[in-house]
């Protein structure tokens, strides 16, 4: 295999032991994204000198990181010293931060390269990487269909071998739902397991950073790393972190139980994503484990409720916008009218709606009908879900109502919000979740797995999603393109 | 929660946002399409309790400490305009 069909545990295995070169992984990435990126289109900003100049450094080190060599992509809302970053949207257009992320720190540290910031839906507002300032971003399995978002040039990046693994933000689904898309596995960890200190605030109470990666082993990996308590970000957990990546194979199997949705709870999601649910449940059956149907009555308002709490959250956040302290400024004659053409012209109409409907949820008259009740709700859904734990271990879920839909095909918002039905109710109750490939549909597209699990549960999340992943079989055509750029047709 | 007629122009005075025709001519039916399907919410019965984060540990404060901070350089590095050490804005008042 090539060096960019390597998995990213593989090569660091390969760096560490001297029989690869960090600098050669990092040429290789380099080429296919000079190959395949000017269709795909994954990445807004390219870091090459830099990556290969860090590369030679890991070369010549003696002691190498736990990720030595290992070539990951990064969301452009998690800030990259010296390396531009938009959040996808003109307001950030020109904005080169003066430190990093604690992630991206965190990554360094452990000899990890930084190939690059990846295309996302503007400010992380959007499930499908259109809503980007610059472009589209095109799914590798099918060019003419979107790869997901808001993480959405992060999932192509790694489904395209482009890089080895990605970080993603998830505010609503937007690490998961790409992953689905992409076929790669992507993890929104528990609310408080990793920092966020340096990622571009948009919902301060929902947003997690998570890894995307083309197996469950290195999306474990990567958490380990990125995991842990972090002062400068004061919602971040004092908790230890495990090496998520040890021991994925032991599985104490006979008492792990299940939760799956009702039949009921399946209406309106596409008939192929029903049936890959249903085999999914079949596998589970079929390795001994037991299974337990459950429903979630809330989850019927999860989306409303994270559409009162979200853009409220975000009209806050993005009004630090304002064109005096760095950004985008527009001319104008007078202050005032500096910070409203700065923001009319900076901010895209998926912003610029989200901002307006928050702006309406905090407004004196209406903030208890909405702001108030959503938070009331937001309890309810959260000790739905929470208690669901208390007879299972995991609830099972498709990722998303169906497989990657076309560029243009969804114009109304409520129907491009409804993309994150299933992903949603974990950010509102904090706890982790994964999507894992779980077959294709009859079109080639890739289908997703969903995986919720207790608060910091992490743990028994990746080897449930292991044990999944080995069965499930998909390993065998996880990149949707192989590395001469060509799509493959198995299965 | 009844559907209502939402003053968009209120709105963005109070976002500090200009609208585009387009998005004159888009947003209200938008907005009050998107306010009548949250108002769904009214439907679920909630106690009094109110969740505004997931973590229940109190937020901790930093130490009253001195710590490294970005340099001055740095930070003005990034401002859109300046003079001397100072970030220049246009005029509060124009006297119009």
């Amino acid at each position: 295999m090539s060096i960019v069909g390597l998995g990213l545990a593989e090569a660091v295995g390969l760096v560490k032991k001297g029989q690869l070169k960090a600098e050669e992984i990092v040429g290789a990435h380099i080429r296919q994204i000079e190959l395949e990126d000017q269709k795909i289109k994954a990445f807004l900003t390219c870091s090459f000198d830099r990556a290969l100049a860090r590369a030679r450094e890991i070369d010549e080190k003696r002691e190498k990181g736990k990720l030595a060599g290992a070539v990951i992509a990064i969301k452009d809302n998690i800030i990259t010293k010296g390396i531009r970053t938009t959040c996808g949207s003109r307001i950030l257009d020109n904005f080169i931060p003066p430190y990093s992320a604690t992630v991206v720190e965190k990554l360094e540290a452990e000899d990890a390269i930084v190939i690059g910031k990846t295309n996302l839906d503007e400010f992380a507002m959007g499930s499908s990487t259109e809503n980007s300032a610059f472009f589209a971003t095109r799914n590798p399995w099918d060019l003419e269909r979107v790869p997901g978002g808001s993480s959405g040039g992060s999932a192509a990046a790694v489904a395209a071998l482009e890089a080895m693994a990605a970080l993603g933000s998830d505010t609503g689904g937007s690490v998961r739902q790409p992953a689905a898309f992409c076929g790669v596995v992507g993890l929104k960890p528990t609310y408080g397991r990793v920092s966020r200190y340096g990622l571009v605030a948009f919902a301060s109470s929902l947003d997690q950073i998570g890894p995307l990666t083309r197996s469950v082993e290195d999306c474990a990996l990567v958490t380990s790393v990125i995991a842990g308590f972090d002062p400068r970000d004061s919602t971040s957990a004092e908790l230890p972190v495990p090496d998520y990546s040890f021991g994925l194979n032991n599985n104490s199997r006979a008492e792990i139980k299940v939760g799956v949705l009702t039949e009921s709870s399946l209406r309106g999601v596409d008939p192929e994503v029903a049936e890959s649910y249903r085999r999914v449940q079949g596998l589970i059956s079929s390795l001994g484990l037991e299974l337990k149907a459950m429903s979630f009555p809330s989850w019927e308002v999860a989306l409303p409720c994270y559409y009162i709490i979200a853009p409220s959250e975000a009209s806050s956040n993005l009004a630090r916008y304002d064109g005096v302290r760095y950004g985008f400024r527009a001319e104008a004659e007078e202050l005032s009218q500096m910070y409203v053409k700065t923001r009319t012209l900076g901010f895209g109409s998926e912003v610029k709606r989200r901002i307006l409907l928050g702006t309406f949820a905090l407004s004196s008259g209406y903030y208890g009908a909405y702001y108030a009740k959503a938070a009331r709700a937001r309890q309810v859904i959260s000790r739905e879900l929470n208690s669901a734990f208390e007879q299972v271990d995991f609830v099972l879920t498709p990722t998303a109502p169906g497989p990657a839909f076309k560029l243009g095909e969804i114009q109304d918002p409520i129907t491009m919000y409804l993309q994150d039905y299933f992903t949603v109710a974990a950010n509102l109750a904090g706890i982790p979740g994964i999507s894992i490939p779980c077959g294709l549909a009859a079109s080639g597209l890739p289908l997703g797995l969903q995986v919720l699990a207790r608060p910091f549960a992490e743990n028994d999340l990746f080897k449930f999603a292991f044990l999944l992943e080995k069965n499930l079989n998909f390993k065998n055509n996880r990149y949707g393109i192989n590395t001469r750029g060509r799509r493959k047709n198995e299965n | 929660m009844l559907s209502m007629k939402i003053d968009l122009e209120h709105l963005s005075r109070l976002a500090n946002l200009e609208l585009t025709e387009d998005e004159k001519r888009l947003l209200p039916g938008q907005m009050e399409k998107i306010i009548d399907w949250v108002g769904k919410l009214s439907s679920l019965k909630t106690g009094e309790e109110e969740k505004y984060s997931p973590v229940d540990f109190s937020l901790r404060l930093e130490a009253d400490q001195v710590g490294q901070s970005l340099a001055q350089s740095e930070v003005m590095a990034m401002a859109p305009e300046k003079e001397g050490d100072f970030l220049k804005v246009p005029k509060v008042l124009t006297g119009k």
